[in-house]
């Protein structure tokens, strides 16, 4: 409650990104980001002090996050005097600052399908600021004039505002330059430091990194890059995507290793799938509506799922996969991000290190996860209408002995006050039967239910279920037993359901433009502070280790099927029925 | 049990259900109350069973307190079930409701007679509803349909009459006209006085004509004024009734106009009839999404920790009509908005939507927890009321009437055309929480719903995003019983695209886009849960006290005081003391946001 009336502790960025939402009722989101492009450099001083334990005392859990408490700073002054004084000051100071955005690996393939786009689509949406500069970096020799062709043929104009896309477009790719460098050279990135600066123009200077670079040269970026071109007078940020080691002991050692160079809160991991517009809903959900309140325990959950499937394999780029595999690609790190943001006690406030410390405390209460609760599985070849589809193996990328999964179920517990004993259940597998990624919410039946035998035989069907479904065709959907109408008394299940796509005519943001926004707005909420990978890597480290060690070979499953049974008999083990594969789905 | 359901959960037909058995057909209602000589598949798991001795106790039983006595006859073998059936056959008052195991059904017949045939009523709804439930086969297969009024007419004429009012299904088009000519074939006449036991005693050996020795039921329609129900009950019951089969009474409002005349019609009926013959209709109880109520509270978990004070901040029962009496404000001035809409129909929707959980579905287990919650209700008073009455308005060169425009009207009439109330109900679960009725004719749009709003959220971590209103950002559960049946529940969602901005959004079902099937009108329901025997939704007499008793003093005091309503404009939002009201018990109108339309 106090959160509400006194300013919001330690007035970082993120509480001032928050704070546009005073703004909620201004139609333009430009005038949100403004305000934050603005603020950031200005707060800058105060950022060493941002990254505290959310109670005032510290956590075990966040190792870095000794006393230092920041917020005395914002005390005792209301949060719309705080802005006012702000914006004075800083509507001088836009003209003065500059942000540089330098993708490091520009011409790969996430560089050009991702992030070139979705900075374009900030900027056609007015949310970077006046000045700004998007460098490539890459080995590959280009020109600028080059690099802008490549970008040029990926960029796309937001459907819903398309006039003037071509102008916008021109107008990006003139502030897209290239500079040609190897990755561990600290002589190139000394060289791109000189042209940022000549572009900055004695401004103050603001730099944002993305690493979009395969994870063995991390280290060799992050230090050439911190020693040679890091801001002089603004703030430095890195933004490194997965993987983040394969394992406790290498995550730990690459932590160690970026820290060498960056503090924490330069550190910006990316978890793309926490940009995702329903996964941002779920604390919308959850905390602004009364009646989810109660309900969100195990009295009345009796499991959750959390299902991610493509319809597609490798596809002749199985080479990163298989190193890797499914459990690492998607489990350990998108779905259990999601259910920590599900699972998580109510934070003090919305603020990043907030939301971040409930999360590691709900990764801290889960217990590591069990070899008899995972079910592996591969894909093999499967001919279906004339068509042969290939199987994992057949990938020319992909060791002819692998016995990667590409499929894994796992069953997971919190062993705290409010999950004591409620499944949670992960599935992620490709080359299924089609692309989805959903949360699903079931309940448990309703006690001395009056219509049960209306039920028939399989209560199981009779019970409440919530889904929100991240993607395609974004919707939440709550499944309540309802009467038929008629004369008769039929009951069955309706859907009380929100379609994204008739409620919100607008095209949904990427889950990188919110990202890249964020980063640069210094709002860490939707990225994983070193604590948290700590914590998700020893959940599934020694399962991990126990699979390779053993050897242990997935369950076959025929290309584009509902992937293995063993899925099936897993969740029978607790009870559980998959919500996707009932039949009356969708 | 597992048998019983498979029977007819997967594809649910009408003809299958109604016209293959009658008894699966009550399975399907769970009907377990007195429905005599119908035969008896022996591969359905059989539910009739002998409730009527615990139902006549447990009608005695005004107090409520005291619960129906429910045998779990499902679990019972085919032998014991025997075994008890003897034994209720000797202890029985309606012995012959058991008997009926082994006559065939080809043995008993069903008459209908609607009292009062000439009347409004009769034609557009009652004969229509008899008309659907035939279409659908869920009549027996032996009925006849009589009219019985004081016109002279042939019984060609009477069809005549009928058949200009009988409408088809949508859904089941074909052969209409077909099944219209048999139907009307079993549609009679019988001209008499409502006083004259003369006349029905001449209706009693024309129905045993019909009867033809078979088992006879008798089911009578009283669609006539008030002032003649007791001379018609009475000639009926003595001159007409049933000789070897039940004879039921059903009922329409007015039930009086207050406690004491109320009291004295249901003693007056008593004389001549018991408790289980008689059937207060109150049709509102016979729509879809009241039906579904029940259904939507006890078989979805998560609505059960929600539904008390410590969720639900208020509930709002609202009533609109978008025209006013039309010329026929003669029988509606004497007894005004109040007991036309609110003591009846937005009280039993309250009873249904507050009440605690019943023992089982049965309708003395339904009824004895409605009259639970009506008894723990404060009597409404004279400051938790507001009045209204329409007023002339032009619009759009367009002048529409005043209530006292109506030639049928006094002019210097007070009766209330609008009002709103709030009211309490002192139990535990509801304590301090307000429900609001609202009900009124000449509004701005035709509506009925209910709507359920949520407290706020303690400690919301999202205030700020809601600007200055905090009102706006709570849940609400709309019930919308007509017109479009929906259900919505309001929850608050962000506003997809970067930033942060929350708006309300709807989890929403909307019948007309998931049913395909029309909805049975409400009459349809009552009528063949009368002839089934079912009560669930006829109003017992101890409930009808009940709501009497809070509506009574209320009535009383505006009618002595000569309190003036407030006047609203034909067509407009009512009054606005109805805001004034609400806001008293920091309420909001859900109905009145700019939102309204979802």
């Amino acid at each position: 409650m106090a959160a509400q009336i006194t300013p919001p502790p330690s007035s970082s960025s993120s509480s001032l990104a928050f704070s546009s939402e005073f703004n909620v009722w201004k139609p333009m989101r430009c005038c949100f980001f403004k305000w934050v492009s603005q603020v950031c450099p200005r707060i800058r001083p105060t950022n060493h002090f941002r990254i505290k334990s959310s109670n005032g005392h510290p956590l075990n859990a966040v190792s870095m996050q000794g006393g230092m408490d920041g917020s005395p700073l914002a005390k005792g002054i209301n949060p719309e005097e705080q802005e006012e004084f702000f914006i004075d000051i800083l509507d001088k100071e836009e003209a003065l600052s500059t942000l540089s955005i330098t993708v490091v690996g520009a011409s790969g393939d996430l560089a050009k399908k991702k992030i070139f786009p979705a900075l374009f689509a900030l900027y056609y949406e007015d949310c970077l600021p006046k000045n700004f500069i998007v460098f490539g970096y890459a080995r590959t020799k280009l020109t600028d004039e080059e690099l802008r062709n490549i970008i040029s043929t990926t960029l796309t104009c937001r459907i819903d505002k398309r006039e003037n896309c071509k102008d916008k477009m021109e107008q990006f790719l003139k502030r897209c330059f290239y500079h040609s460098g190897e990755y561990n050279s600290e002589e190139n990135f000394a060289e791109l430091d000189s042209k940022l600066k000549k572009k900055e123009a004695g401004k103050l200077s603001n730099r944002l990194f993305y690493l979009s670079i395969p994870p063995n040269i991390f280290v060799d970026v992050v230090r050439c890059a911190s020693m040679m071109a890091s801001s002089a007078n603004g703030w430095t940020r890195v933004i490194v995507e997965k993987p983040f080691g394969r394992d406790s002991e290498s995550s730990a050692e690459l932590t160690r290793c970026l820290k060498k160079y960056l503090t924490e809160d330069q550190i910006f991991r990316i978890d793309h799938y926490l940009g995702k517009e329903l996964v941002e809903n779920l604390s919308v959900l959850r905390f602004s509506n009364l009646i989810f309140e109660p309900l969100w325990s195990r009295n009345y959950i009796r499991n959750v799922q959390f299902i991610f499937s493509e319809d597609f394999g490798t596809e002749g780029r199985g080479g990163y996969f298989d190193n890797y595999g499914i459990i690492r690609d998607i489990m350990q790190n998108h779905l259990l991000q999601i259910l920590a943001l599900f699972a998580m006690e109510t934070p003090v406030s919305l603020d990043a290190e907030d939301i971040r410390n409930e999360k590691v405390k709900v990764l801290r209460s889960m217990k590591p996860l069990e070899l008899e609760d995972v079910i592996i599985g591969q894909y093999k070849g499967h001919n279906k209408g004339g068509r042969a589809y290939p199987g994992y193996t057949d990938d020319s990328t992909v060791p002819k002995n692998s016995i990667t999964p590409t499929f894994a179920a796992a069953a997971l517990f919190i062993n705290n006050a409010r999950w004591d004993g409620v499944p949670f259940l992960m599935k992620a597998g490709k080359a299924l039967h089609r692309k989805r990624a959903e949360i699903r919410v079931q309940f448990r039946h309703v006690p001395g239910n009056l219509y049960k035998r209306n039920f028939g035989t399989d209560l199981d069907k009779a019970t409440n279920e919530l889904v929100l479904r991240v993607q395609p065709d974004e919707a939440i959907y709550l499944k309540i037993n309802n009467k038929v109408p008629g004369l008769g008394m039929r009951l069955d299940r309706s859907d009380l359901n929100l379609l994204y796509r008739a409620r919100y005519p607008t095209e949904i943001p990427d889950a990188y433009e919110r990202l890249l926004l964020d980063a640069i707005a210094g709002e860490r909420r939707l990225f994983i502070r070193s604590d948290e990978l700590d914590a998700a890597w020893s959940l599934f480290t020694p399962l991990l280790k126990e699979l390779e060690a053993k050897k242990i070979s997935p369950e076959l499953y025929p290309y584009g099927s509902r992937g293995p049974v063993g899925a099936h008999y897993l969740a029978a083990k607790y009870n559980v029925r998959w919500g996707d594969v009932g039949g009356e789905d969708d | 049990m597992s048998t019983f359901s498979s029977m007819h959960s997967p594809s649910y037909s009408h003809s299958f259900i109604c016209s293959s058995s009658i008894n699966e057909k009550k399975n399907q209602r769970f009907v377990f109350s007195s429905f005599p000589r119908f035969s008896v598949p022996a591969n359905a798991k059989v539910f009739l069973q002998c409730q009527a001795n615990s139902h006549q106790n447990a009608v005695l039983m005004q107090d409520g307190a005291v619960a129906t006595k429910v045998s779990p006859v499902e679990k019972e073998t085919p032998i014991e079930k025997l075994k008890s059936e003897l034994l209720s056959v000797t202890s029985s008052n309606e012995w012959d409701e058991k008997a009926g195991f082994d006559i065939n059904e080809n043995e008993s017949t069903v008459s209908i007679t609607v009292v009062g045939a000439s009347g409004d009523l009769a034609k557009k709804k009652i004969f229509p509803a008899l008309f659907a439930l035939y279409y659908e086969g869920c009549l027996p297969k032996h009925f006849t349909v009589y009219g019985y009024a004081r016109s002279k007419m042939t019984d060609a004429e009477l069809r005549n009459m009928v058949s200009k009012t009988l409408t088809c299904r949508i859904d089941k088009r074909e052969n209409c006209g077909e099944k219209m000519e048999e139907f009307l074939k079993r549609c009679f006449y019988h001209s008499g006085q409502y006083d004259s036991e003369e006349n029905f005693a001449q209706l009693d050996k024309k129905l045993k004509e019909h009867e033809g020795g078979k088992v006879s039921n008798r089911l009578f329609y009283l669609s006539i004024p008030p002032n003649i129900f007791i001379d018609a009950v009475k000639c009926a019951s003595s001159s007409a009734s049933s000789g070897n089969g039940w004879t039921r009474v059903i009922v329409e409002k007015p039930f009086g106009r207050d406690s004491d005349s109320s009291a004295a019609l249901t003693k007056a009926l008593k004389q001549y009839l018991t408790e289980d013959q008689i059937f207060r209709i109150d049709h509102y109880l016979g729509k879809e999404l009241v039906e579904n109520l029940s259904v939507l509270r006890f078989s979805n978990l998560i609505f059960e920790p929600l539904w008390s004070r410590q969720y639900i901040r208020n509930v709002q029962l609202i009533f609109s009509e978008d025209f006013g009496t039309e010329g026929r404000g003669g029988y509606f001035d004497h007894y005004g908005i109040i007991r036309d809409i609110m003591q009846n129909h937005l009280l039993q929707i309250l009873a249904l939507f507050a009440m605690e959980t019943p023992v089982s579905l049965d309708a003395e287990d339904i009824r004895n927890e409605k009259v639970k919650v009506l008894r723990s209700m404060r009597p409404l008073q004279l400051e938790d009321v507001v009045i209204g009455q329409y007023k002339s308005h032009s619009k759009g060169g367009v002048t529409y009437p005043a209530y006292t425009d109506d030639k049928t009207v006094p002019k210097d009439s007070l009766t209330p055309t609008f009002a709103a109330a709030a009211l309490f109900i002192d139990n535990a679960r509801w304590d301090g929480v307000p429900f609001l009725m609202k009900a009124g004719k000449a509004l701005h749009n035709k509506r009925a719903e209910i709507r359920v709003q949520f407290r706020h959220v303690p400690g919301n971590l999202y205030n700020r995003n809601f600007g200055t209103d905090l009102d706006q950002a709570t849940n609400e559960l709309v019930i919308r019983v007509q017109p479009d049946e929906a259900i919505y529940l309001k929850i608050n969602n962000k506003v997809p695209g970067l930033g942060m901005r929350l708006d309300c959004s709807n989890l929403n079902l909307h019948y007309a886009a998931r049913y395909s099937k029309e909805i049975p009108d409400a009459y349809e329901r009552l009528l063949l849960d009368a002839i089934e025997g079912e009560r669930r939704l006829f109003i017992r007499s101890d409930e009808l006290d009940a709501a009497w008793s809070l509506f009574t003093p209320v009535l009383a005091e505006l009618e002595e005081q000569k309190i003036m309503p407030e006047y609203y404009p034909y067509g407009s939002r009512g009054p606005v003391g109805a805001h004034y009201l609400a806001a008293r018990y920091n309420v909001r109108w859900g109905d009145l946001g700019l939102d309204q339309s979802a």
